[in-house]
Order: structure tokens, then C-alpha cells, then sequence
């Protein structure tokens, strides 16, 4: 599978897995202890101060102490709401549990103390679960003090999982359908105002407010019995709400509360933090539902999304980022009363980051490993060693055989930039708009310099010649895309060399057949063109020969034997006979330099030691009988004392015969022909140098460039050279054949000269 | 004397005819190689002239069968159109006395022809202290040669080539009969030491056809002085 799409679909059931992960936590508060620690810490980081229009008045160990064991007689609470009433507090809480009737004078009594000046608010109790299968009983305070009481309210504490009391419900809704049951500071506030607080109405009866918590002892308390004894002053008691209740180590009436250090706190002075938080409305909101669970995905999936972008390295700052901002945001909303629980969000934030980096990690693996397997079994192409993977897991062997792959790559990257500088054609890649981007050095070598990065069309129109650059550029310009893209979807594989092919010249004189094939990637996709040029200058110069030979069978042999005939149709005198003869030799002469030539072509050179000025004589030798009937002379001056040479014999005195004969031939009558051999020193090495100079008409000046040019074209030689044949290109041929080297021109003054130069073949030491 | 001549064109024939008879000597025709052999059995012949080319026999096999089937082997002239060294070499070490590379002028094959039949007599001729070459005088007493009244000075050895050339002029004679004859060995002596004698008296007597004379070289195998008349 395709990596990305596999990427995709990790990373969308990560995201999935991982919100639903965050919804359930969030909404079932599986991350409450982390949450509650958090509140916990934070809440300790900045307490509200404490109320000072609350006074807690507490049954403590002193109290129990002085006036004897719980529960005490009504008449001494009656004595004490008397008390207070004197000082003229704003309220009196009674929180004591007074649900039954006890001695009935005593009750009158408190009944009548409660019926004072100052409203007193008394507790109701809610028993859960209840008798006879209700979901709960309801106690209310004895009907004596229910009656006297000004209001009564609910003191029911809320406990989180793990028993801290952190929230409280202001306004109970056990069933919900049911009459609500405002707490009992809410009456307290209530009794003051005589309307419910705003932190009442802030929130739907029934939901949670979180308590924000004073220091602990903050609030003023004083002892029940000092209260009694009449040591409290009664300015300490006026104008403020009293909150009556147990703080004594037996009485049980103390609960967890949300501090830092832990411990528990008297139900009064919790009490006594929610009526300063109603007063001044200043409870913490729990987030809705909805708006938690949306910030606790909302982080998480700007992790996610950033997966898709980051690099791993930065996603690992990311999520630690937004970690910690999720966790400022939070304290800073607790600080504005708004409670957001993190826990949910770290668990995403926390999840998300090792999930995606696994999985990732896991989908690359897979990947590699499948494609690293596909390459395997696509096989070795070139033989180019594969290293050996070797490491301890996994993710280790698969990168080291990703390591030995694109290693294997850089290979064959390499063997294929070799394979094709070692071409035998040049070869130039271009891209689809004929800009060359790759070519062999064979290329650079034939035009002397890189044509990398230029435009194909402009390098070649500057190397054909001019008459058929209009021809090439059409074969370079007629790409047809359509059809590229048909050929591509046909082809299995490459795509074939086309048919069709351009041959030309280029300025040089070379001779080049330039086909063109398609460039594809391995999906198929058309990348270019590739042009393959072959070098078929030696071919082009063997059919060149062939044609001169035809024509050399077809004419240049004819041509004496039609005179031959020409010559018996008349009188067969002297005159004719010689010219029978002459053209009899020259057919002889022709045959045999074609034979002799074609021979060559076949045998290794295979030379004898020679003395070249002999040689030259034998051949002169030969000549003298025609020489000497024109009065032409022969000369051989040897200057080099007897050199020798390596030398096929035979043919290379035909060469010198068809030099010697063709200043015969061209010489005028009672001239001479100069023959003289020399050393001389070419390159740092002995040579011989036969000159051979007439005095005849010289050679003519068109044919000068091409003298030796094996078949040179044109048709029929001319002027001078003309009836010679193969003549000088023979001697050039054996020439060359004896490494050495033969030049020709026109003397100074008058006549022609050739030399032949030779290596001289030293005495073997 | 009587010289058989083979060869399966007339024309060939006709003209050998020819010069046999004005050199005074009496041409016997064959048309084949088989012909050939059987007048060879049957008669006796001076001089052989037999074209390489025939039918029948050509001239190597020839060559072949006489070695085997004739007691007394007259010298034999091997005529062919073929010119390559290699071919040259065969017939010759194959016990052809010479050849003769079609076509060939008139008078360089009467010299020849002329040259094989003195051979035949060479050994009666008395040694003379004397002789006269063309313009070539030769002293053997004080071993000099004297051209135009020029005497030319020639080291013992070169005076010894030039002699053995002279005596034996229109003959081809091999490298290793020159060695044996003049320095009376072929093992010790450096091949370039034979051309370059060789060379020296060719330079010093000046030997070319304008003064009657030519040194023709048969590559691969040895050398002959050809007598250019008068």
C-alpha cells in the first residue's frame, strides 16, 4: 500500500482511538485523581481571605470538658442562643442535629431563645438510601424547633471519589422532580436578605459549585463554653453570623477538605467558606459538559493536524508546549472561578504523541520492509555486490539494509553513468523540452565541450552541416506527445528504439544515424528523450569505396580494353601495337593494385629487412627500358649508406613502380627523374625519406588537397592522376601499412615530387 | 640442344618457339602437364620451360614427378602469371632452376633460357685470369675491376661477390649458395652482412642497365645479375 494512504489511516483512527479515549475520561472523570490533585495544588496556590463577619462558634474538646459529655441537655443550647441573642449577632446557625424531642422544658426553652431578635437557621438532614426502598429519608429538626427555627436548610456534603469535599449543591434536587431544598447558608443568606443569593441562581438547582476554601482557622472561632462563661465579648458576637458547630475530636462532624497538606476540616468552618463564597458569589463553575469535552479534544487535535506537517523533533515541542498551555489556561480560569478538569486533555496531548510516533514508525518499518523486498525480488540488474544487513532489531536491520539499498543505488548510479561513458556512440538526454541533462563523455569529446543544461535543437544546429540542419532540427522538433504517451501505455518496459532515424553530416566531416527513444520513469510517466547517435563515418567512407570500385570496374577497366579493340579495328602498326601494349599494361597494372590492395586489407604486415636504396633501384631498374625510349634518365643517389628498412618487399616496390611510372608518364622527353634517399629524424626517430622528383607538368591544383583520398569523390580523377587508377592510393596504402608516411607536391620551380618516408630498421643489437 | 616447353596457350607456345629458334637450340611443344610427362620419360630434354598453370599436371607437380620418376633431371624454367614472393619461393624450393613472371620481354628470356643451358656446361670451363663483362674487366691475380679504364677498389670479399655475379649472370642464385661459395659457411653470418655487400658492389661497379648490366633481387630468396646484351 502506498505509504502515504496508509499514513492517512493511521493517523485518523489514532485521532479516532484517542478522542474517544478523551470523551469517555472526560465524561466519566476517569482522570478525577489527576484533576483533583491539580485543583488541589492550584487552589492552595491563592486562598481567598477569610470572612470576618463570621464567627464559628465550636463544641470543642474544651467545651465537652467543662460542660460534660455529648449530647448536652436543650437547656444549655437554649442558654447559649440566649446569649447570643443578647449581643445582637446578624444570625445564629444552629448546626446541631435536633430531630427528636428531648426533656420538654429544656426544648421550650431553645425554642423560645431561637424566637429572638437574631433569625436562627437549623440543618435537615437527608438520610441516603432510605428506609422502606426510598432513595432517601428526610429528618428534619424536631417539630418544636422546626417552628421556631427561622429557615431550615439541607447540609448535605457532596464527597468526591476520594472523600475530599470540594463542591456543594446550594440548592438539592434528589429526585429532580421533587421540591428543591436550599442548603442551610443559603437560608442563612437568605434570612438577611430575604432574596435567594446570586450564587444560587448562577447555576440550575441540583449542579455543583466548587467550594473556595479560606486558610484553614482563618476564620474566627471561639469556644462554646467560653461563649457560655460570657468571656466573648459581645461586640465579637454583633452584627455576624454565627455558625454553631462541633469541632470536638469525638463529635465526627470534620471532612477531608481540597488542601494541599490534606487533613480535615470542622463542618462548621466549611460551612462558614461556602457562606463567605455566597456572600460574595464567588464560587468556582464547573466547565458545561459540552465546553469540556470540546477542550479536551480541541488540543489534541491541533496535535494531530501539526503530525501532518511537523517534523518529529517539533511535534515533540508541540505537544509539551500545548501541554503546558492547556495547564496555564486552566489555572488561569480557576483563578476567574471557572474550573476546566485537565486530566482529559493531558491523557490526549500525553497519548497522541507516542501513538502517532509508533504507529509511524511502525507504517515506515512496513514500508521499507516491503520495498526493500520489492527490490529484491526485482533482482539484480548489475552485478554490484549488496552489503549484508547486520544489527540488533528490527528498525536497526531495515535501516541498515535501507543504508546497503541506497548504497546498492549510488552503485548502480554510478555503473550506469560508467556503462554509458563507456558507450561506444555519444548519447545525449534531454528533458521534454530538449534541455540536455545528461549526455556520455563520448559527446564532449566529439564537440570539445559540455553542452549540459543547453538546448538540444541549438547544439545540433550548430553541428550539421548547414543543408541538412533543417532536416535534423525537424526529426528533433517532430516529437508528437500524443504519441509518446501511446507508446509509453503500449510498451511493456522500455520503450523500443524508433524505426524512424535522421543520418547527416556533421561539419567535421563525420557521418552520424541519430534515432531517438522515450526517457519513462518507472510508473510510466513520459520524462524525455534520449538520442542515440551512431558513428557510421567509416561506413559511410567503405560505401564511398565500394561506389569508386564499381566505378573503377565499370569504367577505369574498361576503358583501356575499349582501346584496346579501338586499336585492332585500324592498321596494326608499330604505333598501334605500342598503344595496345601500353593499354594491355594498364589493365595488368590496375588488376594487380586491386588485388594487392585487397590483399592488404586482409594480412598482418609481416616485414623483412630491406635496404631501401637497393629496393629503389631494383624498381628503377625496371623502368629503364622505358625510360631510355624518351630519353628520360633515372638517377638513385643514396645518402643514407645502405639503410635499411622493414619491408613487405613486393609491395613496396609496387609503390615505388607507380611513383617512378607516373613521373615517367608525366616527364617530358630527355628529362630527368631524381631519386634520392635520406635520413632524416621525425619524432625523435630514424626515418628514410625516398624523394622522387620530375620535371614535368606538376600536379594540378584541385587535386593537390585529395591526392592519396582513397576513392576521392568526384567521379573520374583528372588531369594528371587521371589514367593512373589505384596508383597513389596503393602507395598510400602500403605506406601507411609500413607506419610510415607519403606526401606529394609540386616542386618550386617545375615538376612534381613524392616522398615516402620510412622508419629505418636499425641493427639488432 | 633440345628444350621442352609446356604451356597450354598456343600464343605462349608460338613465342617461345620463336626465341628458342633464333637462339639456335630446338623447341619440343606440349599442351599439358600429362603430354609433358610422358615426353619426358621417353626423350631427353636439355632445359624445361613449364607453365605453373596447366592442365593435366601443372608445374608443381611436375616438379614432384620428376623427382621421383627421372634418373637424370634436366634444370627446369618455371613460367607463371604469378607474381606474389610466396609463390616465387615454392617453385624455386621445389627444384625450379628459375623462373619467369609472365609476360616477360623477349631478350630478358633468351638471356635466361641462355643462362640455364651454359650452367650445364659450367664445370669444363678453364679458369682464366682474365675476364671481360660488358665494360666490366676483371683481374683475378690482383682481384680488381676496371671499368672505362677506371680500376675500382673492391675488398677481397666484394671482388669475390662481383665475380661469382659475373660468371653467373642471368642466374638466379640463392642466398645460402652465395654464403657457402664466398664466405664457406651459412650459420655465423648476419643476414644484413650478404645485402649489404651486395649493396656495396652494386654502388661501387655502378651495376645498372645503363651500363649494361642489373642486380634484380628475389626477395625471400636470393639474387640475380642480369645481363642486359649489348
Amino acid at each position: 500500500m502506498n505509504l502515504r494512504r496508509r499514513l492517512g489511516i493511521e493517523w485518523l483512527i489514532i485521532g479516532l482511538f484517542a478522542s474517544l479515549l478523551v470523551f469517555f475520561a472526560n465524561r466519566w472523570e476517569g482522570t478525577s485523581s489527576f484533576d483533583n490533585l491539580f485543583y488541589d495544588q492550584l487552589s492552595g496556590l491563592s486562598r481567598p481571605a477569610a470572612d470576618p463577619g463570621i464567627l464559628l462558634v465550636n463544641i470543642d474538646d474544651r467545651s465537652l470538658a467543662k460542660i460534660g459529655k455529648w449530647p448536652w441537655p436543650r437547656s444549655v443550647h437554649a442558654g447559649m442562643v440566649e446569649r447570643l441573642q443578647k449581643a445582637a449577632p446578624r444570625s445564629i446557625t444552629l448546626d446541631i442535629i435536633l430531630s427528636e424531642t428531648g426533656d420538654t422544658n429544656g426544648d421550650a426553652a431553645l425554642a423560645a431563645a431561637m424566637k429572638g431578635a437574631a433569625p436562627v437557621i437549623m440543618p435537615l438532614h437527608f438520610i441516603s438510601p432510605g428506609s422502606d426502598g426510598k432513595a432517601y429519608d428526610i429528618i428534619p429538626p424536631a417539630p418544636i424547633f422546626a417552628r421556631a427555627a427561622n429557615r431550615i436548610g439541607h447540609v448535605n456534603l457532596e464527597l468526591d471519589s476520594d472523600g475530599v469535599v470540594r463542591h456543594t449543591q446550594l440548592c438539592f434536587d434528589p429526585e429532580s422532580d421533587r421540591k428543591s431544598w436550599p442548603h442551610m447558608m443559603e437560608q442563612v443568606y437568605r434570612a438577611d436578605r430575604n432574596v435567594p443569593s446570586r450564587a444560587y441562581g448562577s447555576v440550575p438547582c441540583g449542579r455543583s459549585l466548587l467550594i473556595p476554601y479560606a486558610a484553614r482557622g482563618s476564620h474566627q472561632e471561639v469556644s462554646y463554653s467560653d461563649v457560655l462563661d460570657g468571656g466573648v465579648p459581645e461586640e465579637m458576637i454583633r452584627g455576624r453570623d454565627i455558625i454553631i458547630g462541633a469541632s470536638a475530636t469525638g463529635l465526627g462532624d470534620a471532612y477531608p477538605v481540597p488542601f494541599g497538606d490534606g487533613g480535615i476540616l470542622a463542618g462548621s468552618e466549611i460551612m462558614a467558606n461556602m457562606l463567605r463564597a455566597i456572600k460574595g458569589n464567588s464560587f468556582i463553575k464547573y466547565t458545561p459538559q459540552w465546553a469540556s469535552a470540546v477542550l479536551s479534544l480541541l488540543p489534541m487535535w491541533l496535535l494531530l493536524i501539526g503530525f501532518l506537517w511537523w517534523t518529529p523533533r517539533t511535534a515533540l515541542i508541540a505537544s509539551l508546549s500545548l501541554l503546558g498551555l492547556v495547564l496555564a489556561g486552566v489555572a488561569v480560569a480557576l483563578h476567574f472561578g471557572l474550573w476546566f478538569p485537565p486530566g482529559a486533555a493531558v491523557l490526549g496531548l500525553l497519548l497522541v504523541y507516542p501513538l502517532w510516533g509508533w504507529r509511524r514508525l511502525q507504517a515506515m518499518s512496513d514500508f521499507m520492509g516491503s520495498e526493500l523486498m520489492e527490490l529484491e525480488r526485482e533482482g539484480e540488474i548489475v552485478p554490484v555486490p549488496v552489503r549484508q544487513a547486520d544489527a540488533a532489531d528490527l528498525v536497526g536491520r531495515q535501516s541498515a539494509a535501507l543504508a546497503s539499498a541506497i548504497d546498492h543505488m549510488r552503485d548502480l548510479r554510478r555503473f550506469v553513468s560508467d556503462a554509458m561513458a563507456d558507450l561506444p556512440d555519444p548519447m545525449v538526454v534531454t528533458d521534454l523540452k530538449a534541455r540536455v541533462t545528461m549526455t556520455n563523455i563520448l559527446v564532449e569529446k566529439r564537440l570539445g565541450r559540455g553542452i549540459i543544461g543547453l538546448i538540444f535543437d541549438d547544439v545540433m544546429a550548430s553541428v550539421v552541416i548547414p543543408e541538412q540542419r533543417d532536416m535534423v532540427l525537424n526529426y528533433i522538433q517532430s516529437h508528437d506527445a500524443k504519441k509518446a504517451r501511446q507508446l509509453l501505455a503500449e510498451a511493456e518496459g522500455p520503450v523500443p528504439i524508433t524505426s524512424e532515424f535522421v543520418r547527416f553530416q556533421t561539419r567535421d566531416g563525420s557521418t552520424f544515424v541519430m534515432r531517438e527513444s522515450l526517457v519513462q520513469n518507472a510508473s510510466g510517466t513520459h520524462l524525455g528523450y534520449i538520442y542515440y547517435l551512431a558513428d557510421i563515418t567509416a561506413l559511410a567512407t567503405a560505401e564511398a569505396e565500394r561506389e569508386r570500385l564499381l566505378q573503377l570496374l565499370s569504367h577505369d577497366m574498361r576503358a583501356p580494353q575499349s582501346a584496346i579493340i579501338a586499336s585492332l579495328e585500324g592498321a596494326l602498326d608499330e604505333a598501334a601495337k605500342k598503344r595496345i601494349e601500353r593499354n594491355a599494361r594498364l589493365t595488368m597494372q590496375l588488376a594487380q593494385d586491386f588485388v594487392e590492395i585487397a590483399r592488404m586489407g586482409e594480412t598482418e604486415f609481416a616485414g623483412e629487412d630491406v635496404i631501401l636504396p637497393d629496393l629503389i633501384r631494383d624498381v628503377a631498374d625496371n623502368y629503364w627500358p622505358m625510360a631510355k625510349e624518351r630519353s628520360i634518365r633515372i638517377t638513385v643517389a643514396d645518402h643514407s649508406d645502405s639503410g635499411f628498412v622493414l619491408a613487405e618487399p613486393e609491395g613496396l616496390s609496387r609503390a615505388f613502380a607507380n611513383l617512378i611510372d607516373n613521373a615517367i608518364k608525366f616527364s617530358p622527353d630527355n628529362s630527368a627523374i631524381q631519386i634520392s634517399i635520406d635520413r632524416i629524424i621525425r619524432d625523435d626517430r630514424p626515418y628514410l625519406a625516398a624523394v622522387i622528383t620530375d620535371t614535368g607538368d606538376g600536379i594540378a591544383p584541385e587535386i593537390l588537397p585529395h591526392l592519396f583520398q582513397r576513392f576521392a569523390s568526384g567521379g573520374e580523377q583528372r588531369g594528371r592522376s587521371k589514367g593512373t587508377g589505384l596508383g597513389l592510393t596503393y602507395v598510400l596504402a602500403v605506406t601507411e601499412r609500413h607506419g610510415g608516411i607519403v606526401k606529394g607536391g609540386n616542386n618550386e620551380s617545375v615538376g612534381a615530387f613524392f616522398t615516402i618516408e620510412l622508419p629505418e630498421a636499425l641493427e639488432e643489437s | 640442344m633440345r628444350i621442352a616447353i609446356a604451356d597450354d596457350e598456343r600464343d605462349v607456345i608460338e613465342f617461345l618457339k620463336t626465341i628458342i629458334e633464333e637462339l639456335g637450340h630446338l623447341p619440343v611443344a606440349f599442351s599439358d602437364g600429362n603430354a609433358l610427362a610422358t615426353g619426358l620419360s621417353r626423350d631427353t630434354f636439355d632445359l624445361v620451360i613449364v607453365d605453373w598453370m596447366m592442365p593435366g599436371k601443372d608445374g608443381l607437380e611436375i616438379l614432384k614427378w620428376m623427382e621421383t620418376a627421372l634418373e637424370e633431371k634436366p634444370p627446369v624454367i618455371m613460367m607463371t602469371n604469378r607474381t606474389a614472393k610466396a609463390d616465387i619461393m615454392d617453385a624455386l624450393n621445389a627444384g625450379a632452376a628459375d623462373y619467369i613472371t609472365k609476360p616477360e620481354d623477349r631478350g630478358v628470356i633468351a638471356a635466361r633460357i641462355n643462362a640455364m643451358l651454359r650452367r650445364g656446361s659450367q664445370g669444363s670451363g678453364a679458369f682464366e685470369t682474365q675476364a671481360v663483362y660488358g665494360k666490366y674487366h676483371l683481374d683475378r691475380i690482383e682481384q680488381t675491376v676496371t671499368v672505362n679504364g677506371d680500376t675500382i677498389a673492391l675488398t677481397a670479399k666484394e671482388f669475390e661477390l662481383a665475380d661469382l655475379f659475373f660468371r653467373n649472370s642471368d642466374r638466379t642464385l640463392s642466398r645460402n649458395y652465395i654464403m657457402e661459395t664466398i664466405w664457406r659457411t651459412t650459420a655465423s653470418l648476419a643476414t644484413r652482412t650478404l645485402d649489404m655487400h651486395i649493396s656495396r658492389v652494386r654502388s661501387k661497379l655502378d651495376l645498372k642497365p645503363e651500363n649494361g648490366f642489373r642486380i634484380f633481387t628475389v626477395f625471400g630468396y636470393g639474387y640475380r645479375l642480369e645481363s642486359l646484351g649489348k
